[in-house]
């Protein structure tokens, strides 16, 4: 398998030149354009709605309501779970009409929808709609949803506790912590936050009568997946549903799942026999669009007098926001479970998981999808052991990294890690990231008055393990020798078009650019999965080449036949078919030229596997200076030593990287999603207040790679799409704690903004000035 | 309602708008220019960055009435038939972009830039990128395609 | 947005007159304040006014010792002009630190100071400088215009022409970007001119103030030091979930340093 280190690809050139076609950029014959009324508070009854007032507006054709979403019976969202909690007990789903009936639960909630004949006239039309609510009490944190007397959200979820989970052995790790030389105990949260790809979401909806079909346009991460879940939301056919995305803005989780609005679509569409579009707004996105993280870890971690751990324990409180989303629950869970020993050996594991509804936005996956906030824990955990215990940092964890000659590693809850060396990584990091000469540089920055830090995070992740049973690829020849390679996953940047089709293209032995990658289209119904849990790659990716070797398989016994010759005398390299024995060859150009009379054409392939999750782990290291005057940090350095398998394109694995990491970065320094806790509004409603990464945040990254080839799928990649968060925010939390200690302070929560980092510094010097003075 | 008159990516243009419209929606539901695209609604994401009289600016924060008998560049307008200009040239060889929903804007915004300043230091590209978000590629390889075009364009 | 009717004044007296007939209309000059305004149904004006193409309005130009920009004069024409550079460089790098560069391309002068915003940059150079705010009916010192969050001393249908900062000796501006808005959390504008020190301070507080007491340090002893222990009303700074009053309270003082730091290294 060659390496492809060509920056340029295939997609860039109609993206570059403003050829793209994003969701909104479509339009129908005869569109009408819908716009929907939101709930302007957290927590309350419908008392009454008029819509009439609205309906009498200048281009206003229908308003749609809770009442429309009761007689469709579009109520019953699809949801992950897949797994059982504890006593047995199934997670309570909510209710969710597309448009609210009778209580709104959330500031954003869908309640109604106008459809006029231009978007204007819809947007203009939202106020004339009457509406009385009765004001309920709101609860903004899953500590006020639990608290005893609290409001409940849904009649069916006491307590807004919707799911209890448990992990691991209990006893065997209350034992350990009782023989326990030492116990180190840290509670993290990881804040919530809105996703923001830059493409606001929106939707076209159109149904056509006579076959009673619909044709969905949406952005989304795949269509099987999004069809899917449709079809559980509306009742309609999976046959019926035509799902139609070209290229995507970004979706990191965020269009993993179906919303209220595409339910609210197609009602209108049917009932008016006109396509309905929709083009959401950024302020709507923030009170709508699926939020990410939003966990509380308590963790205790039991060591011996050496420094080895003996035992870990976690209680995770999950908020869910007040509907639960398709892949919200069942990461944060399963996720956080799968990887709870990091990358160590720990005997002994017991998690528990609570998961909670508040009147907040519904929480689904983002990048990383649990695996960035168990890494957290488990990282900071470590280094806060390492400081109790005066063990050095990258020490601590040498001696507790589960061995090379440990694998495949069975960990103690979920999960059997394939082969990795995180001393190799963890090693490689150390020397780019001249750990040694740290406290050097921290010296001289003192100098200048400044808080220098250094942290480390050694993590492991694993990817997705696949809601399909397996991923299909279908391969098509025409009769110039050129290729279409159909999947049903969806690239939203990861550049599907140029790494697929040189693992095709390679494994052919032929140019790049007779390969071509079609994906999503409706008229190549693939079984497959959606591109999400970092699995694209090693899934269908890996596909790409089962297919090709198929291909060849498959179209020897036709080159034989050309070349008059058994089968067996002919072997495939270098782009052409070759008796073994004489010089006899054909291209495969010349042999799809031969065969293209004959319909569908003879070297057509259709393939399969199924590929379950693979390991990509690595080590990333940050060293931070901050300016004690004004709290603000700046990232001097950034190493990220990262085992993805195979490297198929080493310029698109850096991209990933890259932008993992200023997500991560983003989380960090300066993203979260704010709510009054009182009334339950929300506070960070635009990029007016939720401060987005800008060019600056992350200078640069060195990017290096520590590839041990995986033998869970046929090209030996791992995956790399959420490991710049996974790893990056304990490696800054690491560090910030690194640069805060000599000033006092102690364990400090995300994110660490110029205002809070100069309060806790604030604090350090009067608290010892009080135990001074 | 007031007819407007425009050049457009070299060609005339005459239309009638509601003097409400912004000219990003003019350019994209009228025009049938949806290269430039809208990624906020309060004027900070750049995804709407267009050329008016040669200088960029947020075309989702200008109405098409105050555009009338403007000189307008957008995305569409700055390759020449199959030659890319040295900007876009720049972020294919640097792979500057990843969805590429931001991507016009920010070439829109680093051609402007260029034009005003031809060899800028890190620290002025950063600020001269202050108007533009990107989820995807976290900067650095943007940063790396300005210094790059800023090598094709000497 | 809700409808208006866009209206392009061919004069400022053109403007001046139609804004006195129709109290419902607005004033438009970049527009990058009033257009998300009104992008946010926060606004419903009858008419827009565009005064933004006026060449009266437009200008920069040194008139004895005071340094006249035209009211709709871009910001970065401002951050650009050699003329700004040379005589008031400490303006020209205020101007280029507004908004972005896509804003500095359309936001004016005049804009930005009949709007007042809190965290607007312009404010702290216009009190610092004691300049005089020009108007189509009089002329306003810079310590009388300035009323409070969003307020002026501006009356209805009045137009602002253009500025008139006094040159000073010399003079520096530093700002503290809010992380998302890139608006002032605080901005501080010192100057050392005819009128003796000024420390004028925006971002913080619910408008533009001089710091008195930091005038009056720094008369006594110009330098760094002076500003230690000064009493900074913080009760009256922005508390948000960006920033505590404290926290404003101490970028204000900070950003005060810094600037007197860059002042002093002047000639």
């Amino acid at each position: 398998m060659s390496h492809s280190h060509t920056a340029q690809r295939r997609e860039d050139l109609r993206l570059i030149t403003g050829r793209g076609r994003y969701t909104a950029d479509v339009n129908l014959p005869g569109q009408l354009h819908a716009a929907f009324l939101r709930a302007d508070r957290a927590h309350a009854q419908i008392v009454s709605i008029d819509t009439a007032p609205a309906l009498a507006r200048p281009g206003v054709v229908a308003v749609l309501t809770g009442a429309d979403a009761l007689a469709a019976q579009y109520t019953q969202f699809p949801n992950l779970m897949a797994f059982t909690g504890r006593n047995g007990a199934q997670i309570l789903k909510p209710e969710r009409p597309v448009l609210a009936t009778t209580a709104v639960r959330y500031v954003g909630e869908t309640v109604a929808m106008v459809v006029a004949e231009s978007a204007l006239a819809a947007q203009d039309a939202l106020d004339a709609i009457v509406i009385d609510y009765r004001d309920l009490g709101a609860v903004a944190t899953v500590e006020d949803a639990l608290a005893a007397g609290a409001p409940q959200l849904h009649a069916n979820i006491p307590g807004n506790l919707c799911f209890e989970w448990e992990t691991g052995d209990a006893a065997a790790v209350k034992q350990a912590f009782a023989k326990a030389a030492h116990v180190t105990r840290l509670k993290v949260i990881t804040t919530r936050v809105a996703p923001s790809p830059m493409e606001p979401r929106g939707n076209l909806v159109s149904y056509d009568a006579a076959s009673e079909s619909y044709d969905i346009y949406t952005p989304s991460q795949g269509m099987v997946m999004l069809r899917k879940q449709i079809s559980t939301l509306s009742g309609v056919p999976e046959a019926k549903l035509r799902v139609h995305t070209r290229d995507v803005g970004g979706s990191f989780g965020q269009r993993s799942g179906v919303y209220p609005e595409h339910g609210a679509l197609m009602m209108a569409a049917k009932r008016l026999g006109r396509p309905v579009k929709w083009v959401g707004s950024r302020a709507e996105g923030f009170m709508s669009d699926a939020h990410g993280r939003g966990l509380g870890i308590a963790g205790e971690l039991a060591l011996d007098r050496d420094g080895k751990f003996l035992a870990a324990r976690y209680e995770f409180l999950c908020d869910m926001g007040a509907y639960l989303t398709p892949t919200g629950s069942i990461s944060h869970l399963r996720n956080p479970a799968t990887l709870m020993t990091g990358v160590y050996k720990t005997p002994a594991l017991y998690g528990s998981f609570k998961v909670v509804l508040t009147n907040t936005v519904p929480i689904a996956a983002y990048r990383g999808a649990g695996r960035p906030d168990i890494a957290y824990a488990v990282e900071r955990l470590v280094d806060r052991a390492a400081d109790e215990l005066k063990i050095e940092r990258s020490e601590i964890r040498r001696r507790n990294f589960i061995p090379p000659d440990a694998f495949p590693y069975k960990t103690p809850t979920v999960g059997v890690y394939e082969p990795s060396d995180f001393a190799g990584c963890l090693d490689q990091a150390l020397k780019t990231a001249d750990w040694q000469g740290f406290e050097a540089r921290r010296a001289e920055a003192k100098q200048r008055g400044k808080l220098r830090g250094m942290g480390l995070s050694t993590i492991i992740e694993a990817t997705g393990a696949g809601v399909f049973p397996k991923d299909q690829v279908a391969i098509e020849v025409d009769g110039d020798g050129k290729l279409t390679v159909y999947t049903v996953s969806l690239s939203s940047g990861q550049g599907h078009e140029t790494t697929f089709t040189s693992v095709v293209a390679d494994t052919l032995g032929l140019p790049h650019e007779a390969v071509t990658l079609r994906e999503c289209d409706p008229a190549h119904d693939l079984v497959g999965n959606h591109t999400g849990g970092s699995r694209s790659m090693a899934g269908v990716g890996s596909v790409c080449k089962v297919a090709a070797d198929k291909l060849i398989e498959q179209a020897k016994p036709l080159a034989a036949e050309e070349l008059e010759l058994e089968p067996s005398q002919v072997d495939y390299a270098g782009g052409a078919f070759k008796s073994r024995d004489s010089e006899k060859s054909i291209s495969f150009v010349q042999l799809a030229k031969k065969l293209a009379g004959r319909q569908p054409h003879p070297m057509n392939t259709l393939a399969e596997a199924t590929v379950g999750s693979t390991w990509p782990n690595g080590c990333h290291i940050a060293e931070v200076e901050i300016d004690p005057d004004t709290g603000v940090t700046e990232i001097a350095s950034y190493v990220a030593v990262d085992d993805c398998g195979v490297v198929i394109n080493h310029s698109i694995v850096e991209g990933q990287v890259h932008g993992g990491v200023t997500q991560g970065a983003g989380q960090m320094f300066q993203e979260e999603v704010v709510y009054d806790r009182g009334s339950g509004q929300l506070l960070t409603g635009s990029f007016m207040d939720y401060c987005m990464p800008r060019a600056g945040l992350v200078r640069d990254i060195d990017v290096g790679d520590h590839p041990l080839p995986s033998k869970l799928n046929a090209i030996g990649a791992k995956g790399v799409g959420e490991s710049g968060c996974t790893a990056s925010l304990p490696a800054l939390a690491n560090a910030m704690t690194d640069a805060l200690r000599p000033a006092g302070v102690g364990h400090l929560d995300m994110p660490y903004t110029p205002s809070k980092v100069w309060h806790s510094i604030q604090a350090a010097k009067s608290k010892s000035r009080t135990q001074n003075g | 309602m007031t007819k407007i008159e425009l050049t457009v990516n070299g060609t005339k243009q005459s239309r009638e708008v509601e003097d409400r419209a912004l000219l990003v929606d003019v350019l994209r539901d009228q025009l049938q220019l949806t290269g430039t695209h809208i990624g906020c609604d309060t004027s900070q994401c750049g995804c709407c960055t267009v050329h008016v009289n040669g200088r960029a600016i947020k075309s989702c924060t200008m109405l098409a009435v105050q555009a009338g008998g403007a000189d307008i560049v957008t995305i569409e307008g700055l390759a020449k038939g199959d030659k890319l200009h040295p900007v876009q040239q720049a972020f294919t060889d640097c792979h500057a972009l990843q969805c590429g929903f931001c991507t016009p804007g920010m070439i829109m915004a680093i051609t402007a830039l260029l034009k005003d300043n031809p060899q800028p230091t890190d620290e002025e590209i950063y600020h001269g990128l202050e108007g533009n978000l990107c989820r995807c590629t976290g900067y650095i390889n943007i940063v790396k395609a300005v210094k790059r075009s800023a090598e094709l364009m000497k | 947005m809700f409808e208006f009717n866009y209206v392009k004044a061919k004069s400022l007296t053109e403007a001046q007159t139609f804004v006195a007939a129709h109290p419902e209309a607005k004033l438009l000059s970049g527009g990058m304040t009033l257009i998300p305004t009104l992008k946010q149904r926060l606004a419903q004006p009858s008419h827009l006014v565009d005064i933004g193409g006026l060449p009266e309005l437009r200008g920069i130009e040194v008139k004895g010792t005071q340094l006249v920009i035209g009211a709709a004069t871009p910001h970065y024409e401002v951050a650009s002009s050699p003329v700004v550079k040379k005589a008031l460089p400490a303006l020209a790098a205020l101007a280029n630190q507004i908004g972005d560069p896509q804003v500095r391309n359309r936001g004016t002068l005049g804009g930005s100071v009949a709007n007042n915003d809190p965290a607007a940059d312009y404010p702290a150079a216009v009190l610092a400088l004691d300049a005089t705010v020009v108007t189509n009916k009089r002329e306003i010192a810079a310590g009388d215009f300035f009323q409070g969050m969003f307020a002026t001393a501006l009356e209805d249908g009045e137009i602002v022409v253009g500025v008139r900062f006094n040159i000073p000796k010399r003079a520096a501006y530093e700002k503290f970007p809010h992380p998302a808005s890139g608006y002032a959390m605080a901005g501080v504008f010192v100057a050392e001119g005819a009128a003796g020190l000024r420390v004028a301070v925006t971002g913080a507080a619910s408008g533009v103030f001089r710091w008195v007491e930091a005038e009056q340090a720094l008369t006594k002893k110009l330098s760094a030091d002076a500003l230690e222990g000064l009493p900074l009303d913080e009760a009256n700074m922005n508390e948000d979930i960006h920033a505590t009053r404290e926290y404003r309270a101490n970028l204000a003082r900070v950003m005060a340093k810094r600037a007197l730091k860059k002042m002093l290294a002047q000639k």
